[in-house]
This record gives structure tokens, C-alpha cells and sequence, in this order.
């Protein structure tokens, strides 16, 4: 997709964004979903680009997400950061660790590296939740409750004030989303299609395919952990039960129906999946089952995503 | 016995197989011959339900094949070994057979046949214990016509059976294709290159860029001179 | 000669290695039934632990639900594995079957079957409860060789799951279908030339490795308790038992799978069985990182 094209759809769905709270600006509940809307977009754009882009078969984007979210509220807990400077320092710590997941994993087939992560995902919660976890002050499984908002020259940014928050969290989701989009038109972005396609071509070029691969887990892991300290820092509360499926499949419908690959699609995704998801959240337990459901149906038949309905009317057009 | 009308298949966007129309009567060996890479595997693998992208009309005994898939074909009588071989591996000779005779039809043949096989190709009797990974080139070039052997078929396509083989085991395969014809198979046989056609082939083809250039039988194919140079070796 | 307290600590060392023997068989099974799937299909199921609770929870159904006492375990097992088997049967075809022409397949395979998990152990927990099941034994009482008692309920597990595998493995060397799924494992494209019909074997060495993951969930359920959310730990669990036996090796899947069955009853009677999942990820780690073929790297 053209560069003009990804910003145009950016333009258009965070344009739309910006201007909603002239309307809805006192309902705490749109609100509420507007920017959590904000936040699951960079979260599924970064899994994009590491599932649907670099080829990377990583399970790992929520459990990156966990750790940049607690990591940021144990320092401003237990070690009183102030939130800002927490929430850079919980990406740092994420990038780091999505290296050293990243380093075993690399060598490793496809299945393979999509079970290793999702096996850091299923033992980060036991670990937050066990003896491991309340000794750094994770709060065990009762998790943390009284994480401190963001406050910046001495303005809160919570929930008590949901506009300028809002306004927030939009200026950081579409700078990590920005950042994603330039890395993809960038040489990075040439070399990984060009891995994807053929791997030992493209080495044999001298693109080395680790140095790339490891450079996508840094950079999407520290993105989510941002992202996920500043979730942290929103809603003041966080617990283990933040690693159940049902956070991680969401997140897949999102991308699928964005469609893989077709950024910015997840940004797409993200918008309609979390209204969807509120809009079925009268169905209680139901709504779990639902989303695996949808999750099914979706790989199975709209294979592209939304976006394959705007990309398959272009190449319709220019056949025709 | 297989007729090929009009055929035209696809590599992806590309196309490979342009209009190609050949036929092969009951008792004969045809030969294809014609530069690597220009179509020939892929039209056996059309006939044999192993191409992807295919229209046109293939018809084997008169009857429309298609669109059929390749157990219903090999049940039907029409066998095709691969220029790769495709062996299993990490099953023994004798294993190998057995499954070259796994379709209804050719199970109840299965015992004839193994002997059959095993005097046409007494190395492969030699070693029916052994692995088939542990073959050497032209052991295992003769272990793909054996297994094809053992289904029963009436109608074999054979894909460059001598690929990377010396000239003396060449010779040797060559002579047995033309036993197992004399058998009562008929076949359908791809190569690039055979010095001694005369003896071996009832018609030829030449197929170039996915197009037949060239049909006519083997004394028409030794006096045209392009067709000599380029593939009879000479 | 020794003191008392030596001669505890034999006996219950000894109960710890009968229970991870138990355990360790079941986990066989399983690793045989994924590295069927995966070696034949080469496709990665996400649902497999589902797979594994729906054994337990079908039996379940038939026992405390229906209240099927006459006949007892014999007649369950004969209702729930050809269940077992229809189910493997259809969702192989109607779900995998359709991804396999597609790019990428295996990677929209294991999306897929990983919203196949969710689907499932949410529908468990609607149906059934958050609350744990549990299966009655198939025998009840221990057995008792001088001072040393064992729980026929470990020996039971042990035995069925023996023979199960043993049965397998005599289906897949002595059958002829059995032969057909060696084959399109070592060589599918060969497979396709002789006449084998490719896909009816992949739906039903699918089939095949539900049931072999379904009846171990039964086997397992009477000692444990029927968890719906356990899908995902389960099959993380079978895969690491596979991994670590080495992805297509059958021999290696076995020696795997007691050894961590052995690893996870010694961790969880030392530390706590909460600690089990870490010990196995270390392990995990360490087998990928020194030795990434497994105990026993590839063939069958």
C-alpha cells in the first residue's frame, strides 16, 4: 500500500477521533471506549508488524503489554517514579526483554517461535501471581490498585479529566503508530518484504535476516510496553487476569479484521473490534465464546481483512 | 487410449501449456522431448491430476479425466513417476512396492506384480530390505518405475527417467522401458535427450515454450536435422 | 537400620515417581498424538488441550450428567472415542481442509485453531461451570506390595495409556492404512503419485490424535480435576513433551514425556505445583537453546 494511502486511512480514522469529544465529550462511558480504542491500535498495529509484516509468528504481544503495564506501576508504587519517567523506563525494560525472547527464538521455525512466546505468556501469570511476583510488588493476585496517573507540570491525566486525557492518549497512540508506519516504507520495510518472499535471496543480499527480526522484536516490545504503562497509568488498576485468552484473541480478531499484513488495518481493526466488544459485552460469558467463534470464522473466510475489500476493488479496477 | 486436446495450464499468472493437443494409442511408446523447463513435466503432471491450474480436455479411454484426482486415476489404470523420484524414504524396498499397489484396483495384483518387478529389476530384488534413502541414483530411478509398476496401470507417464544417470545404466533403463511396453503397457515417456529414439519410440513429440513444435514418428524426427542436433544427441 | 524418618521419605519419593509415571504416560499419549498430527498434517493445533478436556468432559457428561452406571468405563470409552473421532473428523475437514490452499497456511492454521481454543474453553465454561470436575476413578482401591501401597487408579492410568500407544503403534506398522499415514508423513507429493487420497488421511490422522488426546484427558480427569481454562497449559504441556522428544519421533516423544512427568512430580512436591509451568519452560528454554532436534531429532 502506498505511503499517500496509509495516510490517508490514518488521517481519516485519528481525524475522526480528534473531533468526536465535541460530541460525545461528556459521556465518560464513549469516552472511556474511545481511548481504550486508542491504545488496542497500537497494540495490534505492533503485532501486525511483527505477525503480518516481518513474518514473525510471535504470541508474545500481550504478555509485552503485561510487563510494560506492571513494570510501570511497580516503580510508581513501590519505588516512586513519577509516571512519565515510568512509563519510558517500562518500555526500555520491555525492548530489553523482547530481545531476550527474541534472541532463542530467531533460530527457531515458525510454530516453534509462536509457541515459545506464548509460553512466556502463559508463565508470566503464574509468576506475577506467586511468591516471584508480590516480592517485586506485583500484588500477587490481587494485582495493583493504586497505580498513579500520569500528571504532567502538574496536570492529572485520569479519569477524573477524560477530555485532555483523551487528547492524550491520541497524541501518543498516533505517534507509535506513525513510528510503525515509517518503519514499514522504510529500508526496513523493503528488506522484510523481501524476506518474507525469499529468505535466502534476500541474505544473499546481505540483509541479514536476525538483525532485522530482532530489531522488529525490540521495537514492537517497547512500543507495547509503553503503551501498556500508559494503559496502567489510565485505569489505575491492574491484575493477572489481564493474560486470559480472551484479551489475546480479541487483539487477533483485531488484526484479522484489519486484515495481516495490511497496515494500517489493525488501526481499523482495533476501532471496531473494541466498540464491537463493548457493544457485546450485554452477553456476559457469551462474548468469549463469540470471539473464538469470530476468530475462526474470520481466518477462514475473510482472509485479508477488511482492507482485502478495499485492496481487492483496486485490483478489480485496474484488471478491468 | 489418451488424447490431450487443447490443453492450456497455469504456473500462477504465467502460462505454461499454450493449446497443447497430443495423443497416445493403446500399445505405443511416445516420446516428448524438448528443452528443460518449457512444459513437459507439467503436462504429464496435467494428465496424471498433479497440475494445478489446467482447462482443456484430456480423455483416456474415452472418457473425460480432467478434473479427476489422482487415486481415482491410478485406480483407472494411469501411473505417473516422477522425475524426483518421490520415494518414501524411510521405508524399505519391498514397503515402497507394496505401496505403489495401495488402490483397490492393484491390490488384488499385488503378488504378480512384485515378481514382476523383481525380474525386470533384479538389483531392486537385492536390496528389497533396504532403505530407500540408502539408494544410489539409478537404484532409485528404478524403484520409481518399479512402485509405478505395482498399481496395476495400463497407461504410464514416465518424467525423465534417466536424468543424472550414466550412459551404461541409461542404456539399461531404456531397455527395460521398452520390456515393460512390450508387456502390454503403453507409455507416454518425457525426456531431453535419447541417442537411440529408433529403437524405442512409436511417435514423437517435441515440445518448446509450451507449444508442440514437432510431431511425427521416429524416422520423421531422425531426418530433421534441428531435432537431431539439438535432442537425439548426435 | 535406617531411621524411620529415611524410610518416610523412600516411600513417599516412591509415590511421587508412581504418580509422575502416571502422569508421564498420559503426557505420552499426548505427545504421540501431536507428533502424528504435526508430522503427518503439519499442521499446528492450538485446541489441543481443548481437545484433551473435551475427552474428560464428554465422559463426564455420560457418567455424572446421564448417570451411566451399568457397564461402567468400558462402555464409556466405547461412546466417547468414536465421538472423539467424528469430532477430529469434521473439524479437520470443515476447518483446516478449507486453509491448506492458501499461503501462509500454517501460520493461519495455528490463528485459527487458536480462536478454536478460545471458542472452546468459553463454551466449557458456560456449560459446565467455572467449578472443576472431577472423574470417578475405573478402579478404585490400592494395592499393597509389602510395605509399599500403590493406588490402582495410578496403575489403571498407566496401563490404559500404555496400551493405548501400543495399539497405535501396531496400527501404524502393521496396517495398511497405517502404512498410508507413514507414507504422506515421509513423503506427501510420493504419497499423492500411488493413489493414497492425501487429504482423507490428514482429517483422519487428525481424528486419530483427538482420540488419543481425548482419552488421555479421561484418563487424567480421574486424578485431576477438569479445569476448563487448563486448554492452553495443556497444550503447552504436550508441546514441550514433544519438543523436547524431538518433533516426528515417536520413541523420543515417550522417553520425553516421562521425563517430565517425572520433572513436574518432583518440582511440584518440592516447591509447589504451581512452580511445575516454570520448570517446564526452563526446560524448555534449555532443550530449544543446546539441543534444538529434541531427544531424538527427526524420522519415525
Amino acid at each position: 500500500m502506498r505511503l499517500k494511502h496509509m495516510i490517508a486511512i490514518i488521517g481519516v480514522c485519528y481525524g475522526i477521533m480528534a473531533v468526536l469529544p465535541i460530541f460525545v465529550g461528556d459521556i465518560r462511558f464513549v469516552m472511556n471506549i474511545m481511548i481504550m480504542c486508542l491504545i488496542w491500535a497500537v497494540v495490534a498495529s505492533c503485532w501486525d508488524l511483527m505477525m503480518g509484516f516481518a513474518g514473525i509468528f510471535s504470541f508474545g504481544q500481550v504478555a509485552f503489554f503485561v510487563m510494560g503495564a506492571y513494570c510501570s506501576g511497580i516503580l510508581a508504587i513501590e519505588h516512586s517514579v513519577p509516571p512519565v519517567l515510568a512509563i519510558l523506563m517500562a518500555g526500555l525494560f520491555t525492548a530489553v526483554m523482547g530481545v531476550l525472547v527474541g534472541l532463542p527464538c530467531l533460530k527457531l521455525a515458525g510454530p516453534y517461535i509462536a509457541l515459545v512466546t506464548f509460553g512466556v505468556h502463559m508463565a508470566l501469570q503464574p509468576v506475577l501471581r506467586g511468591k516471584i511476583g508480590i516480592a517485586i510488588g506485583s500484588g500477587g493476585s490481587v494485582g495493583l490498585l493504586t497505580i498513579p496517573p500520569v500528571s504532567i507540570f502538574g496536570h492529572a491525566f485520569s479519569s477524573a479529566n477524560m477530555v485532555p486525557t483523551f487528547y492524550l492518549t491520541l497524541l501518543l497512540s498516533l505517534s507509535c503508530v506513525l513510528v510503525i508506519m515509517f518503519t514499514i516504507k522504510s529500508y526496513w520495510g523493503v528488506a522484510f518484504l523481501a524476506l518474507k518472499d525469499s529468505q535466502d535471496f534476500a541474505m544473499s543480499l546481505g540483509i541479514s535476516a536476525f538483525k532485522y527480526k530482532l530489531m522488529v522484536f525490540a521495537l514492537t516490545s517497547f512500543l507495547t510496553g509503553i503503551i501498556g504503562a500508559y494503559y496502567g497509568h489510565f485505569y489505575g488498576v491492574l491484575s493477572y487476569r489481564m493474560l486470559d485468552l480472551d484479551l489475546f484473541s480479541i487483539l487477533m480478531v483485531m488484526m484479522l479484521v484489519g486484515g495481516l499484513g495490511h497496515f494500517p488495518g489493525s488501526v481499523f481493526g482495533a476501532f471496531l473490534v473494541v466498540a464491537g466488544s463493548e457493544l457485546m459485552a450485554p452477553l456476559g460469558a457469551y462474548r468469549a465464546v463469540t470471539m473464538g467463534a469470530l476468530v475462526v470464522i474470520l481466518v477462514l473466510a475473510l482472509p485479508n481483512g477488511v482492507m482485502g475489500l478495499f485492496i481487492g476493488r483496486r485490483k478489480r479496477l485496474s484488471a478491468g | 487410449m489418451l488424447s490431450v486436446n487443447k490443453l492450456n495450464a497455469y504456473y500462477g499468472e504465467a502460462q505454461v501449456l499454450h493449446n497443447v493437443s497430443v495423443s497416445v494409442d493403446r500399445g505405443q511408446v511416445v516420446v516428448m522431448l524438448g528443452p528443460n523447463g518449457h512444459g513437459k513435466s507439467t503436462l504429464l503432471k496435467a494428465i496424471c491430476g498433479l497440475a494445478e491450474s489446467v482447462d482443456g480436455e484430456i480423455s483416456y479411454q474415452g472418457q473425460p479425466i480432467d478434473h479427476l484426482s489422482t487415486d481415482k486415476l491410478v485406480n483407472m489404470g494411469v501411473a505417473y513417476i516422477a522425475e524426483n523420484r518421490e520415494l518414501f524414504p524411510y521405508m524399505t524396498v519391498q514397503d515402497n512396492l507394496k505401496l505403489g499397489a495401495y488402490v483397490k484396483a492393484a491390490r488384488p495384483h499385488e503378488k504378480k506384480n512384485m515378481a514382476q518387478v523383481f525380474s525386470l529389476f533384479p538389483r531392486l530384488k537385492e536390496r528389497r530390505t533396504q532403505l530407500a534413502s540408502t539408494m544410489s541414483g539409478g537404484e532409485a530411478k528404478m524403484l520409481a518405475v518399479a512402485r509405478g509398476l505395482m498399481s496395476n496401470a495400463d497407461f504410464l507417464c514416465i518424467d525423465e527417467p534417466s536424468l543424472g544417470l550414466q550412459p551404461s545404466l541409461r542404456m539399461e533403463l531404456f531397455s527395460t522401458i521398452k520390456e515393460i511396453n512390450s508387456q502390454g503397457k503403453t507409455i507416454l515417456l518425457v525426456e531431453q535427450n535419447i541417442p537411440h529414439i529408433a529403437d524405442l519410440a512409436d511417435k514423437v513429440y517435441v515440445m518448446e515454450e509450451g507449444r508442440i513444435s514437432f510431431e511425427g514418428n521416429s524416422k520423421e524426427a531422425l531426418g530433421d536435422k534441428h531435432l537431431k542436433e539439438i535432442f537425439l544427441g548426435m | 537400620m535406617f531411621s524411620e524418618d529415611t524410610i518416610l521419605l523412600f516411600y513417599e519419593i516412591t509415590d511421587v515417581i508412581i504418580a509422575g509415571l502416571s502422569t508421564g504416560s498420559v503426557y505420552a499419549l499426548m505427545a504421540v498424538g501431536m507428533t502424528l498430527v504435526y508430522g503427518v498434517t503439519k499442521a499446528f493445533n492450538f485446541a489441543y488441550g481443548d481437545f484433551f478436556n473435551m475427552g474428560g468432559y464428554f465422559a463426564w457428561i455420560l457418567i455424572v450428567g446421564l448417570g451411566l452406571e451399568f457397564g461402567g468405563y468400558p462402555v464409556i470409552l466405547l461412546i466417547v472415542m468414536p465421538l472423539l473421532f467424528a469430532v477430529g473428523y469434521g473439524l479437520e475437514k470443515l476447518l483446516v481442509a478449507p486453509l491448506r490452499k492458501r499461503k501462509d497456511w500454517e501460520n493461519k492454521v495455528m490463528m485459527m485453531t487458536l480462536g478454536l481454543a478460545l471458542f472452546l474453553t468459553s463454551l466449557y465454561m458456560v456449560v459446565f461451570g467455572v467449578r472443576m470436575k472431577s472423574l470417578p476413578p475405573i478402579l478404585e482401591g490400592t494395592l499393597e506390595v509389602g510395605q509399599l501401597v500403590f493406588s490402582y487408579q495410578d496403575i489403571m492410568i498407566f496401563v490404559m495409556s500404555i496400551s493405548g500407544i501400543l495399539i497405535f503403534a501396531w496400527m501404524l506398522n502393521n496396517t495398511r492404512i497405517g502404512m498410508a499415514v507413514r507414507a504422506v508423513a515421509q513423503n506427501p507429493v510420493g504419497a499423492t503419485i500411488v493413489g493414497i487420497p492425501k487429504e482423507r488421511i490428514f482429517a483422519t490422522t487428525f481424528a486419530i490424535s483427538t482420540v488419543m488426546v481425548g482419552f488421555g484427558g479421561i484418563l487424567l480427569s480421574q486424578k485431576w480435576f477438569i479445569n476448563p481454562n487448563s486448554g492452553g497449559i495443556i497444550m503447552v504441556k504436550a508441546w514441550v513433551v514433544t519438543a523436547l522428544g524431538g518433533m516426528g519421533s515417536i520413541r523420543g516423544g515417550l522417553y520425553a514425556a516421562f521425563i517430565i512427568g517425572m520433572l513436574e512430580a518432583f518440582v511440584g512436591w518440592m516447591f509447589g505445583m504451581s512452580y511445575g509451568i516454570i520448570a517446564l519452560f526452563v526446560l524448555l528454554l534449555a532443550t530449544l537453546v543446546l539441543r534444538p532436534q529434541g531427544l531424538r531429532g527427526k524420522g519415525e
